[in-house]
């Protein structure tokens, strides 16, 4: 079989002109397509007016590993404070281990956490020593997982409030109102 | 090149007023915004509910007692898991007291729970919404909705210039899930009023309750 020249041969074989020069590209469609730049910088812009209305420039405190945290609709906004998470059996003071609540679920009784006291004692006289002259705020936020038994809460809060720290808040998901 | 003609015209012989913006440099600035943006956006938001300890304050011998007569206070317990009660007591003294059948409303999203007990819907202002509401068997009401028309019956601060809120405790059994405390310390959250605050005076809506949470 012969070798033939590469090249076009759709519809080579109609003997019209303008077939012709269709099918080889003769009198077609410039190839260069424009682009519209106006709705693309329009999409653009709505883009980012969007993200920059969404924008929280004091970034997000993320709960700790493993703790499911319950959602509430009427919330106040998040402070800087000592975080106490408690993530099943274990709680942390700002990401550092703080003792276990296994005595207290196995006692089902309430009772002070004492490695959790002497942290958050030792935090809020470091802060009074920075801050001589100011009022302590005594506000300490829980991330509690939502499983948590109340005796653990309730042991929790009672040991915050011995170390200080009066104003418990209780960390949750912020949810829109429904009303 | 991308760019845009800004109209215009010239003409014999003179250099033309036509001159092309150039686009590449601006959709590269909203793309490097979009990105930044994109990567530092927050999509979960963290809040809080306030419950504080109520701890009495330091011992001022300086200081001459005065006789305060007490407040009433509404004390929520959750310790039955068919109903809330709800008591307002002076002192030691019950003023009122009411039961509420409990409902729980538990919506689960990717493991995340949300307990609900009813929703508020009237305004703090709307006495006729109130009536209408407050009107109703205590049976068909809600856990929310019998804690606002309760305060309405019985809260001591209701004034818009009362900076003072009316103080709720709630009381819960050990074993009760601390999910099912958040929404009942919400719906406590959902009775509002109206208060001035600031300077100058603004009339904000603030909630109509601060609540403590009882250890015992």
């Amino acid at each position: 079989m012969p070798v033939h020249e590469p090249g076009r041969r759709l519809m080579h074989f109609v003997p019209l002109d303008f077939v012709h020069k269709k099918v080889t590209g003769h009198g077609g469609r410039a190839t260069n397509a424009g682009l519209s730049l106006t709705s693309m910088i329009d999409f653009l812009i709505v883009v980012v007016v969007f993200l920059l209305m969404t924008f929280s420039a004091s970034g997000e405190t993320p709960p700790a590993k493993g703790v499911r945290i319950p959602s509430a609709e009427n919330t106040l906004d998040m402070i800087d404070a000592p975080m106490v998470a408690i993530n099943g059996q274990q709680i942390l003071v700002d990401g550092a281990a703080a003792g276990n609540t296994r005595a207290i679920e196995d006692n089902k009784r309430l009772q002070r956490i004492d490695e959790l006291f002497n942290i958050l004692k030792g935090k809020r006289e470091v802060w009074k020593q920075l801050h001589p002259n100011k009022d302590f705020p005594g506000v300490v936020v829980l991330q509690i997982d939502q499983d948590v038994p109340a005796v653990v809460v309730k042991s929790t809060f009672q040991t915050a409030a011995f170390a200080g720290y009066p104003n418990v808040s209780f960390m949750v998901n912020g949810i829109p109102k429904s009303h | 090149m991308a760019g845009v003609d800004v109209g215009g015209g010239g003409g014999k012989g003179k250099r033309s007023l036509d001159s092309e913006i150039n686009m590449i440099p601006f959709i590269d600035l909203l793309m490097v915004t979009i990105a930044f943006l994109l990567i530092t956006a927050v999509w979960s938001h963290m809040a809080r509910i306030n419950a504080d300890a109520q701890v009495p304050g330091p011992p001022r011998p300086d200081v001459e007692p005065t006789d305060i007569p007490p407040e009433k206070i509404l004390h929520l317990q959750m310790t039955s898991p068919e109903k809330f009660t709800i008591v307002w007591k002076s002192g030691s003294q019950v003023v009122t007291s009411v039961d509420v059948p409990r409902k729980d409303d538990i919506k689960e999203n990717h493991g995340v729970k949300t307990v609900r007990y009813g929703v508020v819907t009237c305004k703090p202002d709307d006495q006729p919404c109130f009536n209408a509401m407050c009107g109703r068997a205590p049976e068909s009401r809600s856990l929310a909705e019998t804690i606002a028309c309760e305060w309405s019956n019985n809260g001591s601060h209701r004034a818009q210039a009362d900076k003072k809120l009316d103080q709720a405790v709630l009381h819960t059994d050990n074993e009760t899930q601390y999910v099912f405390v958040i929404g009942v310390i919400d719906a406590i959250y959902q009775t509002h009023r109206k208060a001035e605050s600031g300077s100058p005076l603004k009339v904000s809506e603030v909630p109509a309750f601060n609540v403590t949470f009882a250890v015992n």
